[in-house]
């Protein structure tokens, strides 16, 4: 008689090692354990569970990288999970992480080389999922930063909301993951293209949009804590000083409206 | 010994799908079972549909993940989590599953059956003391269908569960479908298996839908209760009284009024039991 521990590790392996792959993946010590009772043998019966096991998993990945899924159809991207599954068992008790090293799998393997823009646009679905559920915060308004006084500016350091994030890719994701939504696309091969965007939420809801080099060079900075000084001496790095100060106020402005920066601190 | 918690009537599962009901303040049911792991996150709409939820109505928190019955030791930063939930929650009570679904460190997401075993029940005791003990209340534990059973167990399911919550001394849901589901499985009778529950461990009753596959019933949840679980909840509430019920409805989820109708079926059939109970006592 195996020890409770044993009988554990060897149910779960069953499950787990070879996701998908049936009873000739099952520990055999593991089956002898089972009681074979009715209609159903006992690798029969684990195998219900192997089942469920994939199945529950398959579509955790599956909601959570849709467009990915999409993109590869039904057959590859089960095949897939299944090996990134062998691979990354969760380690969670919640499902919310266990697609977590998805994008990064995503990257290693060969036999997508015809999709090689899938590992962005599942870095960017990722993303959107961290935001989705991020710490909820209070925007700032734009009626806290004209109450601030002109003398104050300089030292004044903006700050996000938690529910941001800035995200780089090789590839122009955000018309990926729009042409992945849209059933009646037009099919050309997208080409490569350096694409900074950034991903946030605003109430419930989760936007994305792509960032010019101007907005990417101010984000860094704000993101690294600096002052407001030198978030527009950045800006001045790549623009004139008279483009620099029109950025600035039009930027300050859309981040108002898109709700990203944060409340400042009293 | 017995378990306390308050009575809350019929109610139904907190699901995704019925989110928007509770923006529009039109989700009325006595009471919201809500999936303790989904809400295990920082912020955004889940939270904010559970703040809606328990505005309207009292609430329970229903683990899947606590692997009670893991040979690992408890997740302790689960622990904190969930602790954190109650804070700021204020659940009338906390329930998981008499299983496991956990071990070195991994995670199935499945409710596994455990051996009906001495061993097995030292270490679910173990686990839901460690629980108690953190949380500082008792816990609910919830029988789970099950599709396989071993050769080392030395009792039937029943006196498993009812050894574990005398020697944790913490309560039980009992999920009189999950009942009928393993009793088909593998062959006992359900019947049984009630009358063996002590009632007063009893906190919580679960309802719920389930597939016939043919050689085996699948728990589902993703239809109407059948008239022969309908029996056995008739049973469970002649056995153990005026308990809150929970109909679970957790895949092909209807209209939030077809689920709803579910509880209102369990109500009236909660009080015909108790009528003729009462006519037989007076
Ligand atoms: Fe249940």
């Amino acid at each position: 008689m195996l020890a409770l521990r044993d009988l554990q590790s060897r149910f779960f392996d069953s499950l787990a090692r070879q996701p998908g792959a049936g009873p000739a993946s099952f520990d055999p010590t593991f089956i002898e354990c089972v009681e074979s009772r009715g209609p159903l043998a006992a690798s029969e019966r684990i195998d219900i569970y192997a089942q469920m096991y994939f199945a529950r998993l398959l579509d955790v990945l599956q909601g959570d990288f849709s467009r990915v899924a999409h993109l590869l159809g039904c057959d590859r991207f089960h095949t897939l999970a299944a090996d990134y599954l062998a691979q990354h068992p969760s380690t969670h008790p919640s499902l919310r992480h266990l697609g977590q090293g998805f994008p990064a799998f995503l990257r290693e393997r060969a036999d997508i080389a015809d999709l090689p823009f899938l590992s962005d646009l599942a870095e960017l679905e990722w993303a959107r999922l961290t935001v989705f559920d991020a710490p909820d915060s209070v925007p700032l308004r734009i009626e806290h930063l004209q109450s601030i006084a002109p003398e104050q500016w300089p030292t004044l350091r903006l700050q996000t909301i938690p529910a941001f994030h800035v995200t780089r890719h090789a590839w122009p994701v955000h018309e990926l993951w729009q042409a992945a939504e849209d059933e009646a696309r037009e099919e050309s091969a997208p080409q490569p293209a350096p694409t900074v965007l950034r991903v946030w939420r605003e109430g419930v809801s989760v936007y994305h949009a792509r960032i010019d080099t101007p907005e990417l060079v101010a984000f860094e900075r704000i993101l690294a804590g600096e002052p407001f000084a030198v978030v527009c001496a950045a800006l001045e790095s790549v623009l004139s000083a008279e483009e620099a100060a029109a950025t600035i106020g039009s930027l300050l402005l859309r981040w108002i409206e898109d709700g990203i920066l944060a409340q400042l601190p009293e | 010994m017995a378990i306390a918690v308050p009575y809350l009537g019929h109610g139904i599962g907190l699901r995704t799908q019925h989110f928007p009901r509770l923006w529009e303040g039109t989700a009325r049911v006595d009471w919201f079972e809500a999936i303790t792991e989904n809400f295990m996150i920082p912020g955004g709409r889940p939270l904010a549909a559970l703040e809606k939820a328990r505005a309207a109505a009292p609430l329970v928190l229903h683990g899947v993940s606590l692997s009670l019955g893991s040979t690992d030791p408890v997740n302790t930063a689960y622990l904190e989590e969930l602790h954190a939930l109650i804070q700021r929650f204020e659940p009338a009570w906390v329930s998981d599953h008499l299983c496991w679904g956990s071990v070195g460190g991994h995670y199935a997401h499945d409710l596994l059956p455990l051996p009906y075993s001495e061993e097995a029940i030292t270490v679910a005791v173990e686990n839901i003391r460690t629980v108690q003990d953190t949380l500082g209340r008792q816990i609910l534990i919830e029988n789970v269908s099950s599709y396989l059973t071993y050769t080392h167990s030395t009792m039937p399911e029943w006196e498993f569960i009812a050894e574990i919550a005398q020697q944790a001394d913490c309560g039980i849901l009992l999920d009189v479908n999950n009942i009928y589901v393993s009793a088909f499985n593998h062959q006992f009778d359900p019947v049984a298996y009630i009358h063996h529950i002590p009632p007063a461990r009893v906190g919580q009753i679960h309802l719920a839908g389930h597939s016939d596959k043919g050689t085996y019933l699948f728990d589902t949840h993703d239809g109407p209760v059948i008239d022969p679980v309908w029996d056995l909840y008739r049973l469970a509430v002649r056995h153990c009284g005026r308990v809150s019920t929970l109909v679970e409805w957790d895949d092909q989820i209807p209209e939030f009024e077809v689920v709803r109708a579910e509880a209102e079926r369990a109500r009236e059939l909660e009080a015909e039991e108790l009528e003729r109970s009462y006519a037989r006592s007076a």
